[in-house]
C-alpha cells in the first residue's frame, strides 16, 4: 500500500468539494492511503505574493513544516494554485538557506524546515507514482466514446525549472490518463493558456475573454467535455460558461470535469456519488457518449517512428 | 516627450534587479512576452515596454501603471523568454515597490484587484483559511458593487457550489502571529 | 662586457599619455651595462628603426631592448632591424610597456612610469644573457589535405592545386558539393547555385593535382607542420568505382526506398544511390543500413542488372595513408533541430517546415517540381509565414549567437516564393534585419518593395491550428500590437550549428574548439585562418557561421597560407625551442606527459662512455616543439633548457628589480 500526505486546500471545503471527494474515492480504489496535514492553513494563493514577499513564503512554509512531521515522502495537492505556492516555496527554501532561516522565524515554535518532503500535484502523483498501467488495471467501465480536451492551465507545469513536470507548452500526462480510462484526448492547442485565474472575482471581464477563447478552442478540437486538475480553472470554465456564451453569442455546452471524477467513473463508481449535480453546465449529454463505440481501453500511443526508420520495400 | 540624462543614477533599474533576481538589461525587446501574456492588452505598458521603461529609469510611470497589478503570474512569458528573464518577478518587484512607496493607481480595476487581495488576506488572517462566500460578499460591499455576480448566486448556492459555512483551522492564532512577524520581515528587508 | 642599447617608444599618445617616457629613459641610463638610451615617437616607423640600426654600429652594442608595445605586434619588425645592422636578431628583447603598463594603469601615471622602468630594467638584465640563435630548417612534404568537400573545401583544394601543389580532398558523403549543392538561387545576386557550383565540382574531379577520396573520413593525424601523416578510412561503398560507369541501372531497379537526405526527407531515394544527379563522383554507393542484400542476404537485383559487374557485396572498409605537409579543415555546418519550440507545435503540425526544406521545394531539381507545397495536403500555399532566429539568439532553447545567414536567405525566400506563387503573400517575423555585406541592404530593400512582403518586428510566441490553417501569433513591436497571421505554411529559419563530430575531429587533429563546437582560429582578428597548431588551417562554417562569399574568401586565404608554407623546400622556424641535456635527464618522462604538441619522444643512450647498458632519456623533436616551456617547468633534474628563455636569463630578470 502506498501512502501520501494530503493537502486539500481551502476550496476543497467549498467550490471544489467534488474534486476533494473524488480524489479520496480514487485513492481508495488505487490502494493509496492519504494522511491529511493536521491543522493546515491557506497557502495564500495569488494574494499573498501580490502584496507581501514574506507572507507569500510563510503561509506555505507552515504547511511544509507540518507535513514533515508525518512519515510520508510526498505531499500530493489537488489544487494547482496551492500546489504551485507550496512547490515554489519549497524551491526557494531549498535553494536559499538564508531565506529559509529568515522565513522560518515567522512560524516560531511549529518546527524547522528541512526540505525532506517532496511536493507533487495530484495529477503528477497519479501519472508518476501510480502510473498508467495501474490506472488501466482498475478500469471497469471504460469511457470509450468520450472525446475530451485536457486543460492544464498555467500552474501545473510552469515554471519548468521549479515544477520539473511534463511540458510547459504541450503537456500530455492528463491526456494519457484519460486515454488509459478509455476516452479519446483531442488535439487541443490551448492546454496551458491562462484562464484568468485569480481575476475570477476582481476582474471578471478578463476571465470571460480568456476562458472564452479556451472554450472556443476546446470546441474546435471536437471535444465533448473539458477535463481539468484545478478548482480555479474548473469554476472559471464551468461557472462562467453561461456568461461567456452570452457575451460572445455562442453555445459551447462543454461540461468541465475534474480528472478524478472521470477516474472514479471509469473505476465503476456510482455516478450519483460523483457530485455531477454541482456542475453548472449539464453533464448528461457528454456522459451519454460513453459506450457509443466498441469498449476497451485504447492503447497508449507509441511515439512516432523516427524518419530514418521509415524505409519501405516495394 | 521624455527627457533623459537628468538623473544621476537609474534607481528603479537597480532596485528591480535586486528584488527580482533578474537582469532587465538582458532584455532585447523581441516582444515574445507581449504576445504570450494573456492580459497584455489590458496593461498600460505590456512586459516588453515595461522592460524598456525600466532601462530608461521612468520610475514614476512604472510605479503608477496598472501593468504589475494585472500580471497573473502565470509564468508563460518567462517560460518562453529567449533570455530567460523572470518577468513575473520583475512585475512583482514593481508592485512591491509601489506598495511600499505609496504609489496609488486610481483606476477602478486596479483598486478592485488590490481590494480583492486585501480581503482575501484578511480572511486568511481571521480564519487561517479562505471563506469563499463571505469573501465574495465583502468584495461586493467594499467595491460598492452589491449586485455583481448576483445572477450566479441562486444557482451556485442551490447546487452547493459555494458553501455557506467554513471549517476554520484550530490554530488561527498562529496565523495572526505569522502575519505580524512577516510584516516586520518585509519592512526589515526593504 | 655587455653593451646594451635601450629604445623607448611613445607610441603616439598610447604610452606617452600615461607613462613619463623621458623619465624611463633617465632611469634606464643609470644601469651600468646600458651604453645608449633614447626615446622616440614611433619606434616601429622607419626613422625609429633607423635609430636602432645607427646606434648598433656607432655604440658597438651587444644587445638591444625596445620598450614599446606587445612583442606579438612588432617583435619581428625590430628583429629585422637588428639583422639589417648585421646583428643576430635574437639579441633583441621587447619590454611591453603599453599593454602591461600604460593601457592598464591609466589612472596613475607615477605608478605606471615606475612599472615601465621596472619592465625595461628586467629586459636589460635578460638581454645581457641573450645568446645568438639561428632559425631552424625543417623539410616539407608539399602535399595538402583538405577535409570536407563543400564549397569551402572545393575552393581551397582548387586554389592550392592551381599552384601545382598536390591536394588530397577527403569527403565523408558519396559526393562533394556540401550544403551549397542543396541550394536553389543564392543571395544577393540570385545566381543559381548549381550553375556556379557544379563546374567547380567537375574541376575538382578532373584536376591533375587533386586526389578526390569520397565516402571517407580522416581518422588519425600524426607528425608536425610540413611532415604530417594522415590515416583515412574509406567506407565500404559496395560499388567498384573503377569499373562502374554510372549508368544508373542499379538504382532504377533497386526496390528499397529510403528518405532522401538531399531533399530533406521530402521524397525517397533508393538503398543504392547517388545523392543527386550532378553528384561528383557520379558513382552510386549502397546504404548498408537499408540494403536487404546486406541486411538479410536476399535481393541482389543491383548486381544482376549491372552490366560491368561493379557491385561487390563483400567489399570491406579500407584504411589508407597519405603523407602531407598541411591541412585545411572545412567540415561545414549543420542545422539546428527546432523540436524545442513546443509552443509552435513543431513536430505536431506538418505545415511547419525548415528553411532548407523550403529551399529544396523551390529548387528546380527539387522533389516538388520547384513549387512550395503544404506537406499536409500537397496544396500550394498562399500565405507563408517566415520566422527568423529559430534557435539563434535564443539561449533558452538554442544558442546565443546570431547565425548570420538567415536574414539574407529569408529575404531570398520571399523573392523565390513571389516568383513561384504569384498570388502568394509572405509575412516575415524578425527581430533585426542584419544585412551587412556587399549589395545586401540593397537586396533586402528591393525584395521588400518587389514582393510587398509584410515584415513584423517581433518573436512569434505561439502557433496553433484552426481548421486547416496555422495561426501564428506574435507582437508587432513597431505598433505595439499583438498580431495573428492566418498561414498556410510556416517556414522556420533554423540556426547554423557546428557539425556534431567537430570536437572529436579537433581532438584527433590536436586543435582547439569553442564552447559551441566551432573550431578555433589562432587569433580572432589577425590570424583568422590559422589554428594554434602550425600547418592546420580553417575554411568556412566549421570556424563560425558565414555565407558563401565569406566562405570562399576564407578558403582562398587558406590556399594562400598553404602555398606560403610550401614556398621553399624547407621551412624556417623560430629557434626558441627546448633541448635536453641528456647527462642530467633522469628519464622520468614527466615532460612527455605535459607536452601539448607531442614533441617529446624517448631514446636509449649508453649509461656512460662506452657502456653497453642503456638508459632512457627524453629527446625533443625540434620540428614539432613550439617553445611553450611546459617541459622546462616540470623537469625535476633541470635537464631541459628553452633557448631564449634560459634559467640564467630568467634569474637575471628577477634579481634586477
Amino acid at each position: 500500500m502506498k501512502k501520501l500526505t494530503y493537502y486539500p486546500g481551502c476550496s476543497s471545503h467549498g467550490t471544489s468539494e467534488e474534486f476533494d471527494k473524488t480524489v479520496k474515492m480514487v485513492m481508495t480504489s488505487l490502494d493509496v492511503q492519504m494522511e491529511e496535514i493536521p491543522d493546515w492553513n491557506c497557502c495564500g494563493a495569488t494574494s499573498a505574493h501580490t502584496l507581501s514577499e514574506s507572507l507569500a513564503y510563510a503561509l506555505p512554509l507552515r504547511n511544509l513544516v507540518l507535513a514533515e512531521k508525518l512519515d510520508n515522502k510526498t505531499i500530493a495537492i489537488p489544487c494547482a494554485s496551492c500546489y504551485q505556492r507550496l512547490k515554489v516555496t519549497k524551491y526557494h527554501m531549498d535553494n536559499n538557506p538564508e531565506l529559509a532561516l529568515r522565513i522560518n522565524t515567522t512560524i516560531v515554535g511549529e518546527g524547522t524546515y528541512t526540505g525532506k518532503v517532496e511536493v507533487k500535484s495530484m495529477l503528477q502523483y497519479c501519472y508518476e507514482e501510480i502510473g498508467l498501467e495501474a490506472i488501466m488495471a482498475r478500469v471497469t467501465k471504460p469511457l470509450s466514446g468520450m472525446k475530451l480536451a485536457c486543460y492544464y492551465g498555467c500552474l501545473l507545469t510552469r515554471p519548468k525549472a521549479i515544477t520539473q513536470f511534463d511540458s510547459p507548452e504541450y503537456p500530455i500526462s492528463m491526456d494519457r490518463i484519460v486515454e488509459a480510462l478509455g476516452a479519446q484526448a483531442t488535439e487541443f492547442d490551448y492546454k496551458t493558456e491562462c484562464c484568468g485565474a485569480s481575476f475570477s472575482i476582481s476582474n471578471t471581464e478578463v476571465v470571460i475573454g480568456l476562458s472564452g477563447k479556451i472554450l472556443e478552442m476546446a470546441k474546435e478540437s471536437g471535444a465533448d467535455a473539458i477535463v481539468v486538475a484545478c478548482p480555479l480553472c474548473q469554476s472559471n470554465l464551468d461557472m462562467r460558461q453561461p456568461d461567456i456564451e452570452k457575451h460572445f453569442g455562442k453555445q459551447y455546452h462543454l461540461p468541465v470535469f475534474y480528472f478524478t471524477q472521470l477516474m472514479a467513473l471509469a473505476f465503476g463508481a456510482d455516478p450519483k456519488e460523483l457530485m455531477f449535480n454541482k456542475h453548472i453546465v449539464p453533464v448528461e449529454e457528454a456522459l451519454a457518449k460513453i459506450g457509443k463505440v466498441e469498449p476497451g481501453p485504447e492503447k497508449i500511443k507509441k511515439p512516432k517512428k523516427a524518419l530514418e526508420a521509415e524505409s519501405e520495400v516495394e | 516627450m521624455i527627457t533623459l540624462g537628468l538623473e544621476e543614477k537609474n534607481e528603479i533599474l537597480s532596485e528591480v534587479n535586486r528584488r527580482s533576481g533578474a537582469n532587465v538589461l538582458e532584455c532585447y525587446q523581441c516582444g515574445k512576452c507581449v504576445s504570450t501574456c494573456p492580459v497584455s492588452n489590458y496593461m498600460d505598458y505590456p512586459p516588453r515596454e515595461t522592460m524598456q521603461m525600466i532601462k530608461l529609469g521612468l520610475k514614476n510611470e512604472l510605479l503608477m501603471a496598472n501593468s504589475s497589478w494585472f500580471c497573473l503570474t502565470c509564468s508563460a512569458c518567462s517560460g518562453r523568454c529567449p533570455r530567460e528573464i523572470d518577468i513575473p518577478a520583475v512585475m512583482e518587484a514593481i508592485r512591491h515597490i509601489a506598495i511600499e512607496e505609496n504609489y496609488i493607481n486610481d483606476s477602478k480595476k486596479v483598486k478592485e484587484i488590490r481590494k480583492f487581495h486585501e480581503i482575501f488576506l484578511d480572511m486568511v488572517k481571521r480564519y487561517g483559511r479562505n471563506y469563499e462566500l463571505r469573501m465574495m460578499a465583502e468584495f461586493n460591499i467594499r467595491t460598492r458593487n452589491l449586485f455583481k455576480d448576483m445572477h450566479l448566486a441562486p444557482k451556485a448556492l442551490l447546487k452547493g457550489k459555494i458553501p455557506l459555512g467554513v471549517k476554520p483551522m484550530k490554530s488561527a492564532k498562529a496565523i495572526q502571529r505569522m502575519y505580524k512577524l512577516a510584516e516586520k520581515l518585509d519592512k526589515k528587508h526593504l | 662586457m655587455a653593451r646594451v642599447g635601450v629604445f623607448v617608444c611613445f607610441c603616439g599618445a598610447n604610452i606617452a599619455d600615461y607613462v613619463d617616457v623621458p623619465m624611463v629613459v633617465e632611469e634606464t641610463k643609470k644601469i651600468r651595462e646600458v651604453k645608449f638610451a633614447i626615446e622616440y615617437k614611433y619606434m616601429c616607423s622607419d626613422p625609429g628603426q633607423q635609430l636602432i640600426r645607427e646606434a648598433i654600429v656607432q655604440h658597438r652594442l651587444t644587445s638591444i631592448v625596445v620598450a614599446a608595445c606587445s612583442p606579438r605586434m612588432h617583435e619581428k619588425t625590430f628583429r629585422k632591424a637588428l639583422s639589417d645592422a648585421g646583428m643576430n636578431p635574437y639579441l633583441l628583447e621587447v619590454a611591453n610597456i603599453r599593454e602591461h603598463s600604460s593601457w592598464v594603469h591609466q589612472k596613475d601615471k607615477k605608478a605606471a612610469t615606475e612599472k615601465a622602468a621596472d619592465l625595461v630594467r628586467m629586459a636589460v638584465a635578460k638581454s645581457i644573457a641573450n645568446e645568438q640563435l639561428f632559425e631552424i630548417s625543417v623539410p616539407v612534404t608539399k602535399r595538402a589535405l583538405v577535409i570536407g568537400g563543400g564549397i569551402a573545401g572545393i575552393q581551397a583544394a582548387l586554389d592550392i592545386a592551381d599552384a601545382r601543389i598536390p591536394v588530397v580532398l577527403v569527403e565523408k558523403s558519396p559526393s562533394i558539393g556540401g550544403k551549397m549543392a542543396q541550394l536553389d538561387e543564392t543571395f544577393p545576386t540570385l545566381d543559381c547555385s548549381q550553375c556556379i557550383l557544379t563546374p567547380k565540382m567537375v574541376d575538382v574531379a578532373s584536376h591533375p593535382y587533386i586526389e578526390l577520396i569520397p565516402y571517407s573520413e580522416v581518422i588519425e593525424l600524426e607528425g608536425f607542420v610540413g611532415n604530417y601523416k594522415a590515416r583515412i578510412k574509406k567506407k565500404a561503398s559496395y560499388v567498384n568505382f573503377a569499373t562502374c560507369t554510372g549508368c544508373g541501372a542499379c538504382w532504377q531497379k533497386c526496390p528499397v526506398k529510403v528518405p532522401n537526405e538531399y531533399n530533406m526527407g521530402i521524397d525517397k531515394r533508393k538503398a543504392i544511390y547517388t545523392p543527386f544527379p550532378q553528384a561528383v563522383p557520379n558513382k552510386p554507393v549502397i546504404d548498408a543500413a537499408y540494403c536487404t542484400m546486406l541486411l538479410k542476404g536476399k535481393c541482389g537485383i543491383c548486381a544482376k542488372v549491372c552490366q560491368v559487374g561493379a557491385i561487390d557485396f563483400k567489399m570491406q572498409e579500407e584504411i589508407i595513408e597519405r603523407e602531407i605537409g598541411a591541412v585545411v579543415v572545412a567540415t561545414g555546418y549543420d542545422l539546428w533541430d527546432p523540436k524545442p519550440y513546443e509552443e509552435y507545435g513543431v513536430g505536431r503540425f506538418k505545415d511547419i517546415i525548415t528553411s532548407l526544406e523550403f529551399e529544396r521545394m523551390v529548387s528546380a531539381n527539387g522533389p516538388t517540381n520547384g513549387l512550395p507545397v503544404r506537406p499536409s495536403d500537397g496544396k500550394i500555399p498562399k500565405n507563408v509565414v517566415f520566422i527568423k532566429c529559430i534557435g539563434s539568439r535564443d539561449e533558452a532553447k538554442g544558442i546565443e549567437y546570431c547565425s548570420k545567414i538567415c536574414c539574407m536567405y529569408t529575404t531570398k525566400h520571399t523573392i523565390l516564393l513571389h516568383h513561384k506563387v504569384h498570388d502568394s503573400h509572405a509575412y516575415v517575423f524578425y527581430m533585426d534585419i542584419r544585412a551587412a555585406g556587399k549589395g545586401y541592404e540593397e537586396f533586402v530593400k528591393k525584395a521588400q518593395v518587389d514582393t510587398a512582403a509584410t515584415y513584423l518586428r517581433g518573436r512569434v510566441s505561439k502557433i496553433y491550428k484552426k481548421e486547416d490553417k496555422l495561426i501564428v501569433r506574435g507582437e508587432d513591436s513597431q505598433i505595439g500590437q499583438v498580431v495573428e497571421v492566418v498561414a498556410d505554411l510556416v517556414v522556420l529559419a533554423t540556426a547554423v550549428i557546428p557539425p556534431k563530430d567537430n570536437p572529436e575531429l579537433a581532438r584527433m587533429l590536436g586543435i582547439s574548439y569553442d564552447k559551441y563546437g566551432y573550431l578555433s582560429e589562432a587569433h580572432p582578428k589577425l590570424r583568422p585562418v590559422e589554428t594554434a597548431k602550425a600547418g592546420i588551417f580553417l575554411a568556412g562554417c566549421t570556424q563560425a557561421p558565414k555565407d558563401i562569399p565569406d566562405t570562399v574568401a576564407q578558403a582562398s586565404a587558406c590556399a594562400a597560407k598553404v602555398c606560403g608554407l610550401f614556398a621553399g623546400d624547407t621551412m624556417k622556424k623560430d629557434p626558441m625551442i627546448s633541448t635536453v641535456n641528456t647527462e642530467f635527464c633522469s628519464g622520468c618522462q614527466n615532460c612527455v606527459q605535459v607536452c601539448p604538441y607531442g614533441a617529446i619522444v624517448t631514446e636509449e643512450v649508453p649509461m656512460g662512455h662506452g657502456s653497453k647498458e642503456m638508459r632512457t632519456v627524453a629527446r625533443i623533436n625540434e620540428g614539432v616543439c613550439q617553445g611553450c616551456g611546459s617541459c622546462v617547468a616540470v623537469c625535476r633534474s633541470m635537464a631541459i633548457s628553452l633557448a631564449g628563455f634560459t634559467d640564467h636569463q630568467i634569474i637575471n630578470e628577477i634579481v634586477s628589480i
